[in-house]
């Protein structure tokens, strides 16, 4: 995997945001590619986003939510998943790998989930490199942009 | 020294496309060449894509000329699907057909070519068009801005969209007429009318009478011809069969299905636009300006040299004084807009036609289609020529292959032989000026390519 | 002094430069206000004196220029550099300059790829692709990505009445506000809330009775028709019905995005989904990017190594 490649991860406040906490005060080690957006609710994330991320060069996105009925706002989880379904289903029309996305449940007690969830996106982009003779960044076409 | 004299691009025509003129060490034409220089790839990007879609998709090859595209479109996918239209759908595209050739004929004629003719192909670059126009003539040019909307809003008010029109459907058309807009489109239609017998008169009177020599001469290249007759040999514009001409006026008649038994198309390096020419005629392909083989021209000269006839008495008028003037088949490059005048009355004459027929306003305008795999070949004469659509489908009904001819394409080739010869005529000792440059575009502006 | 006009077309079809003149009258009094300097369609100014193969691009200065179509060729990039330099105003003119639009399509496979089919169709005689024209590009981009563009005008064609508004309004120097919304916005149909679970073929036709005027059709979307009303932005019909509709056809997304940076495929799929509705019944979903294809949104299928997927 590319060294500079970066993973956005949008983790939800009440849970993956805390476990993430949690991962660092327990000192668990994870790949320095990962990137955390904190958002109050994983169903806040537009897919829209996760494009913007990709376009933008990141080389993967992954939504991070509370488990199924422990959303804090109820639903948000459940509208975050038929989303994530409809990101995984259109990236490849966009031009990108369905690898390059994931959704996952983490409760806020859970850092070696989380941890083992960013080591598998790690590893799952790292063969996708491998396997994929041109890099994925968005924008290389707008390199003789003149302004 | 040898030189290359260049004009680009070529303006008050549809699209892209440069000249060069290659200059020998003496000052003589040794080449001359229409380049086409775009290619946007539609044969591409068709593939996959559900046939039904189509006819929204390939709208976009002409803004100029984007019903066509639509019709020809339609009827191919018909054939891939298997089916035909209620009567009411064929009357109801067949309109929107003639209405689009009446707006693009007074656009063509007014907008890009009469300029050099009314203000001369002499005066400044800076007036020599519609703008100047509206300065010198205000009454004519109002009047003209003026009927070309009505065609226009006629399609609107039936169709809604009139560029990259959507009204066509696989199967029929999109939604009835009301009776009442019937009615006002026979009204306007006839204030249309009025205005093309006015225009043509106008035309021999200020304009053809003026040029009469240039109208013989510039341009001149004697050529097969190809356009679409019914069956007893009167012009047809939204179907038919193809009549292809040989230079000395006899000809073969086929459905559109058969187009490639007696079509091929030719590529040079220089120009993204292939070259059709008649295969059938089985002498090749050739520009050589002194023995050219295998070319025939489209569009409005070519329609009216190849049909025996017009179904409609007022354009029957015409062609026939057109006939005692000038022979059949007429040679010469600009009576391209001659002819185009006498087809402006017939499309206005055929749209009354059209209106007239009590079916129109029936509520039965489509059959419901089932997509599935097949071939269709649909054509229509457009504006520039022969419209050709060719598409195979497969099980699904999603496009798997697909061949397009465009009305241009057949007038590529003499478009090169026209220029050359224009080239050799006004080009002496290697003398050359602005003025002649635009008198050598305005044999490509007659193609109205 | 009048301002000046500029107008140019790159990897268009010219049916932004007819909607213009459709605008009739209107034509007419924009003539009156402005200065035409340059536009091929109309008037014979050149880019070059005619002597020699000179590859530079002269244009006039201008107060407004009009670009219309993407940048699909090499020789697009030097008159749109041009057009920049010369025009103290750049408008991007159309769906094909602001979004790539139909050309844009292409986008889905390589230049080498589009050339070799159109050069290999059944009546085509086999000769090498064409080389001694300006090449084609790998990406069909729109014109912001190569230049700055001051005014985005969508559409595909844009409303004749707006484009000389905006023309008019920027020669005045006055200020104009653009539709900013969706086209169901305007769309006078019958929404219920609930709809078809699924999308139907585009040979489905609506159910409406003939006499009855639009608002009493029910929305096509709810038909399970596929209608990208709610992802394309709104205007093609003025303040009035939109067009497709108008002739009672779904609408297909000329207009492009509603919000900048939007994408039509996404959006639409989001729409479905949190509707309920099964975006999976749809058969060619990159169609839903015909009209949006450049800034990379289309792009051809990245090809694996050894052809197996990971899991
Ligand atoms: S936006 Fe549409 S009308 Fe304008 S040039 Fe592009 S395809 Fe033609
Ligand atoms: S989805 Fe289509 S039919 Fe429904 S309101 Fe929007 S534009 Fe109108
Ligand atoms: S309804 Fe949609 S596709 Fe039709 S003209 Fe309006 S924006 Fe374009
Ligand atoms: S609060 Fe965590 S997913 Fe909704």
């Amino acid at each position: 995997m590319n060294w500079d490649a970066k993973i956005i991860a949008f983790c939800c406040n009440w849970c993956s945001y805390a476990a993430a906490d949690l991962a660092g005060i327990s000192r668990l080690q994870y790949s320095g590619s990962i990137r955390i957006i904190r958002v109050l609710c994983s169903g806040m994330v537009h897919p829209q986003q996760v494009l913007h991320a990709l376009e933008k060069g990141a080389a993967g996105v992954m939504i991070i939510g509370c488990h199924s009925g422990e959303c804090h706002y109820l639903k948000g989880n459940e509208l975050a998943l038929a989303r994530a379904e409809v990101i995984a289903d259109t990236l490849e029309d966009l031009g990108y790998a369905k690898e390059q996305f994931e959704f996952t449940w983490v409760s806020s007690a859970e850092p070696e989930r989380l941890v083992a969830a960013f080591h598998r996106m790690s590893a799952r982009l790292a063969d996708l490199d491998r396997d994929m003779p041109v890099t994925i960044t968005g924008g290389a076409w707008q390199q003789n942009n003149e302004t | 020294m040898s030189q290359v004299l260049t004009i680009n691009p070529i303006t008050r025509i549809e699209g892209h496309a440069r000249i060069s003129i290659h200059l020998d060490e003496a000052g003589r034409v040794s080449d001359a060449r229409v380049e086409i220089a775009t290619l946007r790839g539609f044969e591409q990007f068709v593939l996959g894509r559900p046939a039904e879609e189509i006819p929204r998709i390939v709208t976009r090859i002409c803004g100029i000329c984007p019903w066509m595209h639509h019709l020809a479109a339609i009827k191919a996918i018909d054939g891939c699907f298997g089916i035909s239209p209620p009567p009411t759908g064929n009357l109801l595209r067949e309109l929107c057909q003639v209405l689009a050739h009446i707006h693009d004929k007074i656009l063509h004629f007014f907008f890009l070519a009469a300029p050099d003719f009314m203000l001369g192909p002499e005066s400044d670059y800076s007036v020599r068009n519609i703008m100047g126009l509206v300065r010198s003539e205000p009454e004519l040019a109002v009047q003209v801005v003026r009927m070309r909307q009505l065609a226009v809003a006629m399609l609107e008010r039936f169709a809604g969209k009139a560029i990259h029109p959507v009204a066509g459907v696989v199967g029929g058309f999109a939604r009835p007429m009301d009776a009442e807009i019937r009615r006002d489109l026979l009204v306007d239609g006839q204030v249309l009318l009025d205005f093309a017998c006015q225009s043509l008169a106008f035309a021999k009177e200020r304009v053809f009478s003026r040029f009469i020599e240039e109208m013989l001469s510039l341009g001149t290249v004697t050529t097969g011809f190809l356009g679409t007759v019914d069956a007893q040999g009167s012009l047809r514009l939204y179907d038919g069969l193809l009549r292809l001409m040989r230079p000395e006026g006899n000809f073969d008649e086929f459905p559109a299905g058969d187009y490639h038994r007696f079509l091929a198309e030719h590529v040079e390096p220089w120009s993204y636009a292939k070259m059709v020419y008649a295969k059938s005629w089985g002498e090749g392909f050739s520009l050589d300006p002194d023995q050219p083989r295998g070319v025939y021209r489209a569009n409005t000269l070519a329609r009216i040299n190849v049909c025996d006839r017009i179904a409609t008495p007022r354009a029957q008028e015409e062609l026939a004084v057109f006939r005692e003037l000038f022979g059949r088949p007429a040679r010469g490059t600009l009576l391209y807009h001659w002819a185009r005048l006498i087809e402006l009355v017939y499309a206005c004459e055929r749209a009354l036609e059209l209106l007239a027929d009590e079916r129109i306003v029936e509520p039965l305008v489509y059959r419901a289609a089932e997509p599935g795999a097949g071939r269709g070949i649909g054509h229509v004469e457009a504006p520039r020529g022969t419209l050709i659509h060719d598409y195979t489908t497969d099980e699904n009904g999603c496009i798997t292959r697909a061949n397009l001819i465009v009305g241009t394409t057949h007038n590529v080739a003499p478009m090169q032989l026209s220029v050359r010869q224009a080239a050799d005529s006004l080009i002496r000792n290697g003398a050359c000026d602005e003025h002649i440059l635009n008198r050598i575009e305005m044999a490509v502006r007659a193609y109205d390519p | 002094m009048k301002p000046k006009l500029s107008c140019e077309w790159l990897h268009g079809c010219s049916g932004c430069e007819i909607a213009l003149l459709n605008s009739g009258e209107l034509l007419l009094s924009l003539f009156q206000q402005v200065d035409i300097v340059h536009f091929p369609l109309l008037m014979d100014h050149k880019y070059t004196d005619g002597a020699g193969d000179d590859e530079e691009v002269s244009l006039p200065e201008a107060d407004i220029g009009l670009v219309t179509g993407g940048v699909g060729l090499e020789s697009h990039h030097g008159v749109l550099k041009a057009m920049r330099r010369q025009c103290r105003i750049l408008i991007a003119l159309g769906t094909c300059a602001v979004h790539g639009g139909i050309p844009a399509m292409r986008n889905q496979w390589t230049a080498g790829c589009t050339m070799e089919t159109v050069f290999s169709t059944a009546t085509t005689e086999a000769a090498p692709v064409p080389d001694a024209v300006p090449a084609l590009l790998d990406r069909v981009l729109s014109i912001d990505e190569q230049v700055r563009v001051d005014v985005s005008l969508p559409g595909c064609p844009p409303r004749p009445k707006m484009i000389v508004s905006v023309v008019e309004a920027l020669a005045q120097q006055k200020k104009l506000r653009l539709p900013y919304k969706s086209v169901c916005e305007t769309c006078p149909t019958v929404r219920t809330g609930k709809g078809q679970a699924v999308i139907r073929r585009g040979t489905a036709k609506p159910e409406y009775t003939p006499d009855e005027p639009l608002s009493r059709m029910r929305c096509l979307l709810e038909q399970g028709l596929l209608c990208m009303g709610p992802v394309t932005a709104g205007g093609c019909g003025g303040r009035e019905v939109p067009l497709c509709l108008r002739s009672r056809v779904p609408c297909r997304g000329c207009y492009g995005p509603v919000h900048e940076g939007g994408n039509q495929l996404l959006d639409m799929m989001n729409a479905l989904a949190s509707n309920g509705i099964d975006y999976r019944t749809i058969i060619d979903r990159k169609s839903l990017l015909r009209f949006s294809g450049a800034h990379g949104r289309l792009r051809p299928e990245k090809k694996r190594r050894g052809g197996q997927q990971l899991s």
